[in-house]
């Protein structure tokens, strides 16, 4: 015990490491706030250039990056409607409402102090229970992956907008474009027409930056005549008051943000959607009426995804199975430097544990110290006009495609969803629900079809797999439980409006 | 923070901005038509699916034809449902109108433009025409010099920003 708090001190008394973790935080707030540029990226380039560096140092700057990045993809969502993430999706449902109120700040406030404390939660998680979380996520079969991809699309009844038939119609084409390209299990091409571009499928990224961010200029142009909103930025510090009322759902969004991160294969975009679903069926008296700008639709996904950071890091210090795409990263690195992940990796280097768990609690005091510094010059960010940071913005959107795969054909593909997106929200198809599917789709395919193999193709005993595995038992009963919360009896029932 | 109701109408309206133009009780120019398009691709979908290997529960086919019939079905209640609605008013905005108001026209032509001019001009030259052009027409012809000062500043903190400082490849 005195031995790991030991480890636990290395980086609080090693100014190197320190710096690092703020610098990394630093960036990985302005990364995450680009459209495109993904914290993934961002790991994936410091291997690189800390490939001569001390472990130690190239893993305080990754962790950095990693906090601050997750942070940086809500900023963008608040103020413009575009997020810089998946993860970050769900919070602009209420953030841009919000910041076309003149909440921005407020919202981005509130946005930085439950993030901070959601990374504790993570972290809390990943000290004293890491090894439990993660034997238990092993148990999760193809059939449970499936189930809970199915939870994911009950979501478009959430985000879907004001019609859930049109929400479901644009989930639905999300899922088909998600199944452009060659099929993953057999290597059947689907859809590509003998295009070579359509072989390596539709990035949801490059649709989600046009969807949200495109689509949205053009909204704005449509709207050319309406000034920007003068933002309030007297408060922007949640009083003691407002976040003891959000701690409930606080605690209840990390500890699912920190499972489902702790899930190998899903992340941070996946616990947001799950925590803002949840926020909206459990929360009776929102401080506004979900879509128009409730504090609670910021709460549960920022928490979520945020707690998933601690969650990702489960499988793979504990296993060495990583739970996203940036731990995946992080144990390239490992190997890099000649450290073999996996389940003797605790026994081993028990101070590399220590060491990671020390850097995100540094990275989360960092997020919470930058985070609020910068929500002043961001919140400015939404009073400048239309005319001026629109044409700024499309040429983000072009430069953070253009970086996923370094493919000018994405930069088409993503200008011909941001035409699709302006076109559906004219009609009141949201968005959203699109990017949902082509996040989804995949995850449903792929899941769905090995559980189908695992019952050697037989209808019967894949369904009986339903209910005699107790995982799948307690998936399968949540799911029923969805869909009975969205009828009007047990809405009428837990009296939400 | 949290008193917000008095502004909860301001914030529903802000969301519903591109509903404007036509009430949202009567039906838009191209509702109909839109439910048709979208049931074609659900058409075309399920037909391509065809020609993917079948036969078993898990074939690759299962999920594409799955969603296209789902898309078939939810366009046939959204066709049925805007045929059911109230016909726009004869001072309804025609189709065209409605989908592509000046701007949002002349914005899309200079993206059209933008791509075709990225691979011959380069990122810098076709990005910093595209901000001119769009600054320029979006503040109607004025403050010229600014929108070029501008558009030259953003470019080059961009260009420093993603080229030299994240690494990043530009188009």
């Amino acid at each position: 015990m005195e031995q790991n708090l030991q480890y636990f001190l290395i980086p609080f008394l090693n100014w190197d490491m320190m710096l690092l973790i703020w610098v990394g935080v630093f960036a990985g707030i302005w990364v995450g706030a680009i459209p495109g540029l993904s914290v993934t990226m961002a790991a994936s380039l410091l291997i690189s250039f800390t490939f001569s560096w001390d472990l130690n140092n190239a893993l305080a700057l990754i962790c950095g990056v990693f906090v601050g990045g997750v942070y940086g993809g809500s900023i963008t969502a608040i103020l413009l409607n575009i997020p810089g993430a998946p993860a970050a999706i769900a919070t602009g449902i209420e953030g841009y409402p919000l910041a076309q109120l003149g909440e921005a700040g407020k919202a981005i406030g509130l946005c930085t102090t439950v993030s901070v404390f959601a990374s504790f939660v993570g972290i809390l998680v990943l000290a004293v229970a890491a090894p439990v979380v993660a034997n238990f996520s092993l148990k999760f079969s193809p059939r449970d992956f499936f189930l809970l991809a199915v939870m994911g699309v009950l979501l478009i009844g959430s985000i879907g907008g004001g019609d859930p038939i049109k929400g479901i119609t644009a989930g639905a084409i999300g899922v088909l474009l998600s199944m452009v390209g060659m099929d993953p299990s057999t290597g059947e091409l689907r859809y590509t027409f003998g295009n070579i571009y359509l072989m390596a499928g539709i990035s949801f990224v490059t649709a989600m930056i046009g969807l949200f961010g495109v689509s949205e200029a053009l909204t704005q142009f449509r709207n050319a005549g309406k000034g920007s909103p003068k933002q309030n930025l007297d408060k922007i510090i949640p009083s003691w008051a407002t976040f003891i009322k959000y701690l409930p759902l606080s605690i209840r969004s990390s500890l699912l943000g920190v499972f489902i991160g702790a899930l190998p294969g899903t992340g941070g975009d996946v616990a947001a959607l799950l925590a803002y679903d949840q926020a909206k069926r459990s929360v009776r008296h929102p401080s506004r009426p979900f879509g128009t700008g409730a504090y609670e639709g910021i709460v549960a996904p920022e928490t979520a995804n945020k707690g998933a950071i601690g969650g990702a890091f489960i499988p793979m210090l504990t296993l060495g199975i990583p739970g996203d795409a940036v731990t995946a990263i992080i144990i390239g690195a490992l190997y890099i430097h000649g450290l073999k992940p996996g389940p003797m990796l605790m026994i081993e280097t028990p101070h590399l544990f220590w060491m990671i768990v020390s850097c995100l609690s540094i990275a989360s005091i960092a997020l919470m110290v930058l985070g609020l510094v910068s929500v002043k010059p961001f919140s400015k960010i939404i009073e400048i006009p239309k005319s001026i940071i629109m044409p700024v913005v499309i040429i983000l959107s072009v430069i953070g495609t253009y970086a996923i795969q370094n493919s000018v054909v994405d930069i088409f593909y993503m200008i011909g969803f941001g035409i699709i997106g302006y076109f559906m929200r004219l009609y009141g198809y949201a968005t959203g629900p699109m990017v949902l599917g082509l996040i989804l789709g995949p995850m449903l395919d792929a899941n769905y079809r090995r559980a189908m193999q695992g019952a050697e193709n037989q209808l019967l005993p894949f369904l009986e797999g339903f209910f005699t595995s107790p995982i799948s038992l307690v998936l399968t009963l949540s799911i029923v439980f969805l869909l009975f919360s969205q009828t009007k009896t047990y809405r009428r029932w837990r009296g939400i409006s | 923070m949290d008193d917000p109701k008095g502004s909860t109408a301001g914030a529903a309206v802000a969301a519903k901005d591109l509903s404007v133009y036509v009430p949202e009780a009567k039906r838009k120019p191209g509702e109909i038509g839109i439910t048709v398009i979208t049931f074609l691709l659900g058409a075309f979908g399920y037909y391509f699916a065809l020609d993917m290997t079948s036969g078993e529960y898990s074939s690759p086919s299962v999920f594409p034809k799955f969603a296209s019939t789902l898309i078939m079905a939810c366009s046939a209640v959204n066709f049925w449902k805007a045929v059911r609605r109230e016909r726009p008013d004869a001072s309804a905005p025609s189709l065209a109108q409605y989908l592509l108001p000046m701007d949002v026209l002349v914005v899309l032509s200079l993206l059209v433009i933008y791509c075709v001019a990225l691979p011959h001009l380069r990122f810098i030259g076709s990005s910093y025409a595209f901000m001119v052009a769009g600054m320029v027409y979006l503040q109607r012809g004025k403050h010229i010099v600014r929108a070029l000062l501008i558009s030259a500043g953003s470019l080059a903190v961009l260009v420093a920003v993603f080229r030299y400082l994240f690494l990043v490849i530009l188009p």
